[in-house]
């Protein structure tokens, strides 16, 4: 058959090289400020943009989405083309692909240090960049299948499936959780509430984790890999296995974020069960890289590349049997709301996500510049520092996580709360803090060390823009293939059957959990919030205080004495977004309504120190400066109504004179406690919705 | 980071201790505490990381030249009999003619420990759901939470009857520096928000007057402390200080009668008399009986 020659396209690569490498220091740079100001909340210098709650979710999405998003798309580019012995589907949407997501990385990085969010987790960007991201998918999408589609081999490839599931479900998650009514061109609110909005948040949240950090990395894996190490993939029939149960699974795992929530139970119990069955089909991926090393590990012992893949697929069958571990009840009660979660994400994110990274980048620099690394000692150096940052993270979050959550249990012989402070449970943290910390500088280094060494490389060799290669056309002749063959030779096909094995478990989830009503049972006594509360809640969102501190109070003797009842699914039914949290650096906030007075907060708002010494919590000086942005009260009711809250018609004419009323009797309130504030600065408003906070069931205890 | 070790971390230890000493101690997950049972986990997840590791040094020591450790050997054997995977030097039996720019595939058998691994928590989550919601053999949160409670009652029902417990009617003021001092850490970290550092009052009332809402005297502060006054803002504090820390703070809030701090807020509720100078039960009597003609 006749050979045809095509020439490959290694400028896009470049491209993503690129944004990957810079991305990557930024994203970990911010991560590193976080962990500081953990125990040094000075390094906010007292302006908002620069406050934790406003740079972690900065921290997550500059790693996620920027430094591993870009670092999906380099890979891709570079292998869709050698699997498919094809150029790349346009060039054109190649550069669409690129500079869109970079704008949208740059939006992320103007929107989130300003507080525009929509407060949930992993998709707080606000709608305008829903969008574009939606968009810039489908663009990468298109990639994906025009390659696929205009292939000269007619099988795809492990590493193809991988990317296919990825594209359909990223799509699928990031348009069902960012549903949401915009109330103007930069606040929308979502259009689930309360535990129905948790469920489908950490639907997305988890399989974000899954189809985002894991299945396209597990693609790049099967393709470097092997490359990498020079040797044929360990089982072609443990691939097909672990594909197919890995992406049925994975979707409904969601709810192991939720257990001892108000998530009905058969819900929780769900995400537990498919999180355990998890482990085989996870641990497949990871076998399948290490068995794949068969007879090559004396190359392990000298190449940079090889070693750093190693430590990645160890990562990920680490991360991934302690995920189903967590998942079991008697462990979440213990890890959930600590620090131990960060170690565990970050196993993850540095050990896997990093280290596979940094793998494929030390192969493929020298390859796209067509010359040798420049330092192996330096990517040995690399790799070292790499790995202490690692151990010294995990080993001081994972210590910090049990300390604290064994303390918050505590209870002494009288049958009283050891520490009932829960300052005191974070104050023994502080030496944790700087363990993890001094961590994260041994990463970045490491990373640094890499940029300098890629330099280096690139420097040394000649880009080599095209890349020539030659292949026969695809037998179009139709042969009869059987079972699993015949889906992986039709992509389209091999497409639909992945969308309804991703589909099923979110369906099964989550339709019942909004139709039948006996899964949220509701309380009367639970009423919208008034017009000044829920502006104090956009405050609260907006300097993302749910960074910080959760609003559910778990089913234990250990939280009910600490914070009072424990919290029911039908307080949160007026809640959009629902603003549960997942992390308690602070205590839980979902019953501090009325607990302190009106100028306990304002003065803790204004140097939380004041009123608890030693706090880690920075003060937040600018909401007694800020304006309370009251003119958009009448459309924030007008959306909300339209989600369901029952405001009565019109209200939106009286909204404003009510806000205003009550905003005079909490300034009312302040004065005769000898505090001056004017009624229309946002400390107001969140004074309001604090005091309100878990409150509405107190006026009929027995909730039904 | 003292505390840290001294508290958190020998209980840790010694647990650990018990756990490579008997070694069986998950049959006893009844009496577990939490603790426990994070060290179980604990202790397999560190056996399982070691395994990892051990097993990967190992493996790293296949291509030493000529000789063979045992230990390599031994660990070729479990594996192979774990993976059943076709021997290196035979794998062209097993090689599929797949080539994906350069990327060959193998057709090695699924390794049988990790298909009855999968198996293994199939049945596992078969047996979850149906102990949860079929037969409701193991209790749901709500459940779970209910019986906690139940038990702490119990627990804080048979200390009472034990006469080992401080009660308001057997509690006296403390005047022992150390009991005042272990008192005012306790103001200062609970009371002081709403009374001020001092003492002085904020939103709470004065407490270095002699003017007392709820009644003055070790007996009434006391009962005021642990039961609360939610009408008024005033917390119950039973839940997180012993009755030993509320009389301990108690006695400190005594103490600070007369001191004068500066910003003093002004006087609430009725003059205490004290009959102080009499012996103390009296003066005990004396205030709950001012109480009740406080309450006419």
């Amino acid at each position: 058959m006749q050979l045809e020659t095509f020439r490959y396209d290694n400028t896009i690569v470049k491209k993503f090289t690129l944004a990957t490498v810079v991305w990557g220091v930024v994203g970990m740079l911010v991560g590193l400020i976080i962990a500081l100001q953990i125990f040094i909340p000075e390094l906010n210098f007292g302006i908002s943009f620069l406050t934790f709650g406003r740079l972690r979710p900065l921290h997550t999405n500059a790693v996620i989405f920027a430094f591993v998003g870009n670092g999906i798309f380099m890979g891709f580019y570079y292998m869709i083309q050698r699997l498919c012995k094809t150029r790349i589907f346009s060039d054109l949407l190649s550069n669409i692909h690129f500079w869109g997501w970079q704008l949208i990385i740059l939006c992320a990085a103007l929107t989130l240090p300003l507080g525009i969010t929509t407060g949930k987790e992993y998709a707080e960007l606000e709608w305008p960049i829903d969008i574009m991201i939606t968009l810039i998918w489908v663009v990468f999408g298109i990639q994906l299948i025009g390659t696929i589609l205009k292939r000269r081999e007619k099988h795809m490839y492990v590493a193809i499936w991988f990317f296919i599931a990825t594209i359909v479900t990223i799509a699928v998650l990031h348009i069902v959780n960012s549903l949401e009514l915009p109330v103007s061109f930069l606040k929308s609110y979502p259009v689930y509430a309360g535990v129905q909005d948790a469920l489908v948040q950490w639907w997305y949240g988890h399989n974000a984790v899954a189809f985002f950090l894991t299945t396209p990395y597990l693609g790049l894996m099967y393709y470097f890999l092997p490359k990498a190490a020079n040797r044929p993939v360990y089982s072609y029939r443990l691939s097909i296995i672990h594909f197919w149960s890995l992406i049925f699974l994975y979707i409904w795992a969601g709810p192991h974020h939720l257990l001892y929530s108000a998530l009905p139970d058969w819900a929780q119990s769900l995400g537990t069960v498919f999180s355990i069955m998890l482990i085989a089909p996870s641990w497949g991926g990871m076998i399948n890289g290490l068995l794949t090393l068969r007879g090559a590990w004396d190359k392990v012992r000298d190449d940079a590349v090889l070693k750093f893949m190693v430590v990645a697929i160890t990562a990920y069958g680490m991360a991934t049997f302690e995920g189903p571990m967590l998942s079991l009840k008697n462990v979440n009660a213990l890890a959930h709301f600590t620090d131990w979660i960060i170690a565990h994400v970050h196993v993850g994110a540095l050990g896997w996500n990093g280290f596979l990274t940094f793998g494929i980048l030390y192969w493929l620099v020298p390859k796209l510049w067509g010359t040798q690394l420049y330092s192996k000692k330096l990517a040995n150096f690399h790799f070292w520092t790499g790995f202490l940052g690692i151990v010294f993270y995990a080993s001081s979050m994972y210590w910090s996580g049990i300390t604290q959550s064994l303390m918050w249990k505590q209870f002494t012989v009288d049958g009283t709360l050891q520490y009932p402070n829960f300052l005191e449970t974070v104050l023994q943290l502080i030496p944790m803090y700087i363990i993890r910390a001094v961590g994260g500088t041994l990463f970045l280094t490491g990373v640094i060390v890499m940029v300098y060494n890629l330099i280096k490389t690139a420097g040394q060799g000649t880009f080599i823009k095209e890349e020539e290669a030659q292949a026969a056309p695809m037998d179009k002749t139709p042969t009869r293939l059987k079972g699993h063959i015949w889906i992986e030779s039709r992509p389209i096909r091999f497409l639909i059957l992945a969308t309804v094995a991703i589909l099923i478990g979110g369906l099964v989830e989550m339709i019942p959990t909004f139709l039948i009503k006996t899964n949220i049972p509701t309380i009367a006594a639970v009423k919208p919030y008034t017009p000044l509360e829920l502006q104090g809640r956009d405050v609260y969102i907006s300097n993302a205080c749910n960074s910080c501190h959760s609003q559910l109070v778990r089913p234990f003797r250990s939280e009910t004495e600490r914070y009072g009842e424990y919290s029911k699914a039908g307080e949160f039914v007026y809640d959009h977004p629902f603003l549960w949290g997942s992390k308690r650096t602070g205590p839980d906030l979902h019953r501090v309504g009325k607990k302190y007075p009106n100028v306990w907060h304002y003065h803790h708002m204004s140097d939380p120190r004041l009123m608890s010494p030693g706090s880690i919590m920075p003060p937040y000086p600018w909401l007694f400066d800020n304006q309370l942005d009251i003119a958009s009260t009448q459309a924030k009711i007008g959306a909300m109504r339209s989600l369901g809250v029952p405001y009565p018609e019109g209200y939106e004419s009286k909204a404003d004179a009510d806000l205003l009323k009550q905003a005079d009797e909490i300034v009312l309130d302040l004065q005769k406690a000898g505090v001056v504030v004017d009624r229309d600065k946002e400390i107001v408003a969140l004074i309001a919705y604090l005091q309100r906070l878990g409150t509405d069931i107190k006026a009929q205890p027995a909730a039904k | 980071m003292n505390k840290l070790f001294s508290s958190v971390n020998k209980r840790l230890l010694s647990l650990l201790l018990v756990i490579a000493s008997t070694g069986t101690t998950f049959a006893q997950a009844q009496d577990e505490s939490d603790l426990g049972k994070v060290f179980h986990i604990g202790v397999f997840i560190f056996f399982f990381l070691v395994f990892v590791v051990l097993l990967t040094l190992i493996s790293y020591h296949n291509s030493d030249d000529g000789k063979v450790p045992t230990l390599v050997k031994a660990w070729r054997w479990i594996n192979e009999k774990m993976t059943k995977a076709t021997p290196i030097d035979q794998e062209a039996q097993v090689m599929l003619d797949h080539d994906y720019d350069g990327i060959k595939e193998l057709d090695n058998v699924l390794p049988p420990w990790w298909k009855y691994l999968f198996y293994v928590t199939i049945v596992f989550s078969v047996i979850y759901i149906l102990n949860y919601h079929i037969t409701n053999v193991w209790a749901l949160s709500e459940g779970e939470y209910k019986e906690e409670i139940k038990l702490a009652e119990i627990q804080r029902a048979e200390l009472m009857g034990s006469g080992a417990f401080i009660t308001e009617k057997n509690v006296t003021a403390l005047t022992d520096p150390a009991s005042l001092a272990l008192g005012s850490e306790i103001f200062k970290k609970n009371c002081a928000a709403c009374h001020g550092f001092k003492g002085e009052g904020l939103v709470g009332p004065n407490m270095t007057d002699e003017f007392w809402i709820n009644g003055g005297g070790i007996k009434n502060i006391f009962r005021t402390v642990t039961n609360g006054v939610p009408e008024k803002g005033m917390l119950s504090w039973k839940a997180q200080l012993n009755p030993k820390a509320i009389q301990e703070v108690g006695s400190y809030i005594l103490s600070l009668y007369g001191t004068n701090p500066p910003n003093p807020k002004a006087p609430q509720g009725t003059k205490w008399v004290d009959v102080a100078s009499a012996d103390s039960t009296k003066a005990v009597v004396d205030s709950t009986k001012k109480i009740e003609t406080v309450k006419k």
